[in-house]
């Protein structure tokens, strides 16, 4: 009995800090992100507030002056979180079939290469992506695909080279048994039905995932998208518009509206996010022990 | 893969017998064939065609006519001047300028036109060796697939084919062109002062390396060392760092007793949400000598002037390596989160009845199966972070620069993101060139090493 | 075997057809005849058209055919809308150039000369961008030079600093837009009583637990060595390539700026950055006159402006602290059609005239250039611009400086702030010699 209590004690005691030590890192985390939303509803009107970096988080006058400014005509912005949705959107659906179709291939099929492919192409991964950037550049531009092409050429240089990116979805594929497979192929159905009408069925939660990772990708596309599309402001993405207020001396003050901005980026990117976390965890943990 | 030794022993003498085979089937078949056969070393397809397969002789037919299509038409012309990489000038006609040879166009298209012809002569020896097959099979008195069977045999058995071949296509254009380009670059002139389309460059053979290699004043060499020092050192600790501490807190929520796990969980994960363009500015403006934290402790009075989290060499690196526990962590704990369920329980269990302490379980049960499972995780995220351009790049931009160290290197500059500013700010493209391919190398290196001892990726088979 | 192998590469050949072949290759070959073709034909057109000017040239102004064409400007967002009203302004002038259609973008100076560089040929046709790129931009051939009979009206009429920063060799190569590139001080009128000793602004700053920014990197650190008496110029070629170096920084005049940089830099008020957007807290700020808006809104009515300070050194003597002056140039790119130069030559002539830097520093207050624009009352009155000009007689004209320049400079900003902190003479000494012998190596 006092043995039990004395444990029990410890256990109480123990996770009292635990929950301390969690209060603290949940308030570490979730600062910045506290803070940018704050920081978005600081006014950047003089005669109001002033819109640059200041060193208290909290504004002295609630205003959506920020939201006005972003959202009203005054710049390209909607614009922008167009295009990016669009490449976002475009990408995630061709990246995640091209994914499958490499998954497919190399998990369950044996064919002459198969390891040298695999070994070549995780070697390519290994050579720093920026310097062939201006390379890319005059592919794109031969094929158009640059300043007013510039979206369709973001998509296309992210789906080309995405084949590249199939370990997730294939460590996912090699736990599912071969014998399945085996039996339907017995039954004569071919390789295309299996993958179709058996694989991809029971495959929702990678396939989630591959979309969900690739959806995420572009909104952070700051460097390659500003290469493409210069000078063409129409098809900048938010990545590449909004790093603008932050970095160049020709937008003083913009970091409020950098922060409104930010905040609507980020509304729809978590929504999504949490909603198919679960999805999520179960590819980061598959995809870790695969490798 | 388990015999992977053994087949790297006598893999020279494997690849140098499939070349001499090569010949061989080229050299028997065009003797031993019929004329349809031997109509096809010119006209590819042709003997297919004639056989009455005209699906697949018809492909190879298209391949040869887009090749000729392709080189008469565009490639042929850049092709020509690769060796040289242009000789003519751009010069001015009145006021007017008219464009010489385009020395980069010429290596990238000329580039492009040598990986086709290598393509082209792959599908040549494939026709060749078709048509043999096909010339046994009649012999034999067999029947040859039609083109029906041939279609249908690429949604069954050939359906890795289908499958791969727009992928495998798309890989090689934007990632092995760009990448055969850049080390092209690497032994060119390629710089400020030689730039398409006013001015050519050429080929200087191995005067870059020497360059980077060049300890003396003005050199590479000493910079070179400090930035990879550097790179390595925070590729251990970003990995590593991480990793335990992400263990640590999945463990923590994990935990019996502690309650809204689901909550404590969605919280850390934002930060995996929110785009790190957006977090990650907005942490760099943070730590900034002006920003909220040094304005905060400055008016409680903890400290008198600012510290210089940025600006300081050493406090910037480390105040980077904290900032990337903030954006690692949650990645670790979601995926400890799984990994730790599948301890199996009854471990733990018949441990803590033989009395054993929390330290001595999370020693010998838990991290022993961690570091089995996750092996490939941490060795890709190692290389991972070796070229972790966003953090250092959002955070710091590679600052601050220091007059120890050449080409505009900074105290926290990894190798990319200097061999990124080399070329934006400074036009440097050689030299960006050279570093590229020395990272790439230190990369492999490190991965070739450690692949071969991870359990995990040895035996690929043994998970199914 | 055989078999999967064909069909990959049937599959594959298709894949590789629809990527690399059709799409590239059609736009390429029908974009090049296309270019070819009206290549040949201005060239044709063009020299009738140069025959016919020089017979005709002595009789009347002749009324040439500019032909066809789009023109790209490239501006800094805040002055889009401007130009554009110059430019419709400017069309309606001038009806022989109704064939060209005029697109402006938003490209920062920062930005322009980077991705002209990157891509010449996708490049704007006439573009902004800040003096300190003139070089590298005439290097990657991203630079026309200024057309000859504009040569002497834009030398007589503009600000010498801002002449010598268009110019690249014995070449102008572009058209001065403003000259108000350099900084001065901004302060707080409640806290600085005195602004006329640098050592007087840090003790009042400190005693008031203010901050004084200042940027110590390439362009700002010139303060102090020019303010000694040292010297730094680079001599370049027509072609933008460095040839040599004038440079004293290693000696007892660098050893005194150096010294006052590392003394200023250990002040608990300094605060490296001369940008005010980035700043708090502060009562004094060395910074540029398109931070005037800005700094107006943070100091209010205690808002005021001055030359920069002077400081006793650490000989004992007394300095006053100069600088760059510079500017913003706009530049035509080299253009393959010779009427289409011929436009862009007036339009960017048009832009930068008198009556247009009035009307953009009543606009957006940047200060022109142009001298009787300079004497106008307006521009007079404007606090920040009087005290820059107040400045300008105190600074040297910012020529060309290679790239490395200004990271090594950035360097040096750095250690100043931190390694040499503290350091004895001898390593100050050092420094400045490691300094002096690799800028002077730069080429």
């Amino acid at each position: 009995m006092a043995r039990e209590s004395s444990m029990k004690r410890k256990r109480a005691v123990s996770n009292f800090f635990g929950y301390v030590a969690l209060i603290i890192i949940t308030i570490i985390w979730l600062f910045p992100f506290v803070g940018l939303v704050l920081g978005s509803f600081r006014s950047y009107d003089a005669a109001v507030e002033y819109g640059g970096i200041v060193d208290y988080v909290i504004p002295k006058h609630f205003s959506l002056d920020n939201y006005r400014f972003v959202l009203g005509g005054e710049t390209n912005y909607l614009r922008w979180y167009g295009n990016t949705v669009i490449i976002a959107f475009f990408v995630a659906l061709f990246q995640m079939i091209i994914i499958l179709c490499v998954s497919y291939a190399l998990s369950r099929m044996r064919f002459a290469g198969r390891t040298a492919l695999m070994r070549f192409w995780f070697v390519l991964g290994m050579f720093p992506g920026f310097l062939t950037m201006i390379c890319l550049y005059f592919l794109l531009k031969e094929m158009g695909l640059t300043q007013a092409g510039a979206i369709k050429g973001l998509i296309l240089v992210s789906v080309a080279s995405s084949g590249m990116g199939y370990y997730v979805c294939k460590g996912y594929f090699d736990t599912i048994p071969k014998a399945l497979d085996e039996a339907a192929r017995i039954d004569g159905a071919s390789r295309a039905r299996v993958f179709f009408e058996m694989i991809l069925p029971i495959s929702k939660p990678i396939i989630i995932y591959a979309a969900l990772v690739a959806f995420m990708a572009p909104w952070n596309d700051y460097i390659f998208a500003s290469y493409i599309a210069f000078g063409h402001d129409a098809s900048y993405n938010v990545a590449v518009s909004m790093y603008r207020w932050m970095n160049t001396g020709d937008y003083q003050g913009y970091f409020t509206r950098f922060c409104a901005g930010g905040v609507l980026v980020a509304i729809p990117v978590t929504l999504l996010f949490m909603f198919l976390q679960k999805y999520y965890v179960e590819g980061v943990t598959g995809g870790a022990v695969k490798g | 893969m388990s015999n992977a030794s053994e087949k790297k022993s006598n893999s020279v003498s494997t690849f140098f017998s499939a070349v001499g085979n090569i010949f061989k089937v080229i050299g028997t078949t065009f003797v031993n064939g019929d004329w349809k056969t031997k109509i096809s070393y010119l006209i590819m397809g042709f003997g297919q065609i004639a056989r009455g397969q005209f699906l697949r002789g018809g492909a190879f037919l298209a391949i040869e006519a887009l090749f000729i299509w392709f080189v008469s038409t565009f490639g042929g012309k850049y092709l020509s001047k690769l060796g040289t990489l242009g000789t003519i000038e751009t010069y001015k006609k009145n006021r007017k300028t008219v464009y010489g040879d385009n020395s980069f166009l010429i290596l990238l298209f000329g580039l492009l036109t040598l990986f086709f012809i290598l393509f082209l002569v792959i599908c040549w020896y494939l026709n060749i060796k078709d048509n043999a097959k096909e010339e046994e099979l009649i012999k034999a008195g067999k029947k040859l697939p039609g083109s029906k069977a041939d279609f249908l045999s690429l949604f069954d058995n050939n359906f890795d084919k289908t499958l791969l071949a727009l992928p495998v296509t798309g890989v090689f254009i934007f990632t092995v062109l760009p990448i055969v380009f850049m080390i092209c670059v690497a032994f060119t002139n390629y710089d400020a002062t030689h730039q398409a389309p006013s001015k050519l460059f050429t080929w200087v053979g191995f005067a870059n390396f020497k360059n980077l290699f060049s300890f003396a004043s003005g050199g590479f060499g000493s910079t070179f060392v400090s930035v990879l020092i550097w790179t390595l050192v925070w590729a251990l600790l970003a990995t590593f760092i991480d990793y335990f501490l992400g263990i640590a807190v999945a463990m923590l929520i994990n935990k019996k007793g502690i309650r809204f796990k689901k909550f404590w969980r969605t919280c850390l994960v934002m930060t995996i949400a929110v785009p790190q363009f957006v977090s990650l500015l907005y942490v760099s403006k943070m730590f900034d000598n002006a920003g909220i934290i040094n304005g905060t402790l400055m008016k409680l009075g903890i400290i008198q002037s600012a510290i210089p989290f940025w600006t300081n060499p050493t406090l910037a690196k480390i105040t980077i390596v904290v900032v990337n526990i903030w954006i690692g962590i949650p990645y670790l704990m979601l995926m400890a989160t799984g990994l730790l369920m599948n301890i199996p329980a009854d471990l733990y269990e018949s441990a803590s009845i033989d009395g054993a302490t929390p330290w001595q379980m999370f020693r010998h049960i838990t991290m022993p199966y961690m570091l089995f499972v996750t092996g490939p995780y941490l060795l890709s995220s190692y290389t991972g972070n070796l070229n972790n351009f966003n953090v250092i790049y959002l955070l710091t931009g590679g600052g601050p620069k220091s007059m120890s160290y050449a080409g505009g290197a900074g105290g926290t500059d990894l190798l990319v993101t200097w061999l990124y500013k080399m070329t934006i700010n400074d036009t440097d493209y050689k030299m960006a060139a050279v570093i590229g391919i020395m990272v790439f190398i230190v990369t492999a290196l490190i991965f070739m090493n450690a692949y071969n001892f991870l359990p995990s990726i040895k035996d690929e088979e043994g998970f199914q | 075997m055989k078999k999967k192998l064909v069909s990959v590469l049937l599959s594959a050949a298709m894949g590789a057809s629809l990527l690399a072949g059709c799409g590239a290759q059609e736009a390429a070959e029908t974009a090049q005849d296309a270019a070819e073709t009206v290549q040949e034909a201005a060239e044709t057109v063009q020299e009738t058209a140069t025959e016919v000017a020089e017979t005709a040239q002595e009789a009347a102004e002749e009324i040439t055919d500019y032909g066809t064409g789009e023109i790209k400007v490239w501006v800094a967002d805040n002055v889009v809308d401007f130009t554009k009203g110059e430019i419709d302004q400017f069309m309606a002038e001038n009806p022989q150039f109704a064939g060209y259609t005029v697109t402006v973008e938003a490209v920062g100076e920062g930005d322009a000369a980077g991705n002209m560089i990157t891509d010449v040929t996708a490049g704007a046709d006439i573009y902004g961008f800040a003096q300190d790129q003139t070089a590298r931009l005439v290097a990657a051939g991203a630079l026309e030079e200024v057309a000859p009979e504009n040569v002497d009206a834009i030398k007589n009429d503009n600000a010498t600093g801002a002449v010598v920063a268009a110019t690249v060799g014995d070449t102008l190569y572009a058209y001065p837009m403003t000259a108000d590139n350099g900084y001065f001080l901004y302060y707080d009128k409640s806290v600085v009583t005195d602004p006329s000793t640098l050592e007087g602004i840090i003790e009042q700053c400190e005693a008031a637990g203010k901050n004084f920014y200042m940027d110590l990197t390439g362009w700002y650190q010139v303060a102090f060595f020019f303010g000694t008496g040292c010297t730094l110029t680079f001599d370049s070629d027509n072609d933008g390539n460095f040839t040599g170096c004038t440079m004293d920084y290693d000696s007892d005049k660098g050893l005194v700026a150096l010294n006052e940089m590392i003394e200023l830099a250990g002040s608990k008020s300094f605060q490296p950055g001369s940008s005010a957007g980035d700043a708090v807290n502060y009562a004094a700020i060395i910074d540029g006159t398109w931070d005037a808006g800005t700094v107006k809104d943070f100091l209010g009515d205690n808002y005021a402006c001055a030359k920069l300070p002077t400081f006793t050194g650490s000989d004992g003597k007394t300095y006053q602290m100069s600088g760059f002056n510079g500017c913003k140039l706009l530049g035509v790119k080299p253009q393959e059609d010779e009427n289409k130069l011929a436009v862009c030559d007036a339009l960017a002539q048009y832009l930068t005239s008198e009556k247009v830097q009035l009307d953009r520093y009543n606009a957006v207050q940047w200060g022109p250039s142009n001298l009787k624009a300079q004497s106008d009352s307006a521009v007079k009155a404007d606090e920040a611009l009087s005290a820059l000009s107040e400045q300008f007689a105190y600074t040297i004209p910012q020529g060309q400086y290679p790239g490395d320049y200004w990271s090594n400079a950035e360097a040096l900003a750095g250690d100043a702030q931190t390694k040499l902190q503290g350091a004895s003479e001898d390593d100050v000494k050092a420094a400045l010699k490691s300094f002096q012998d690799t800028v002077s190596a730069l080429r």
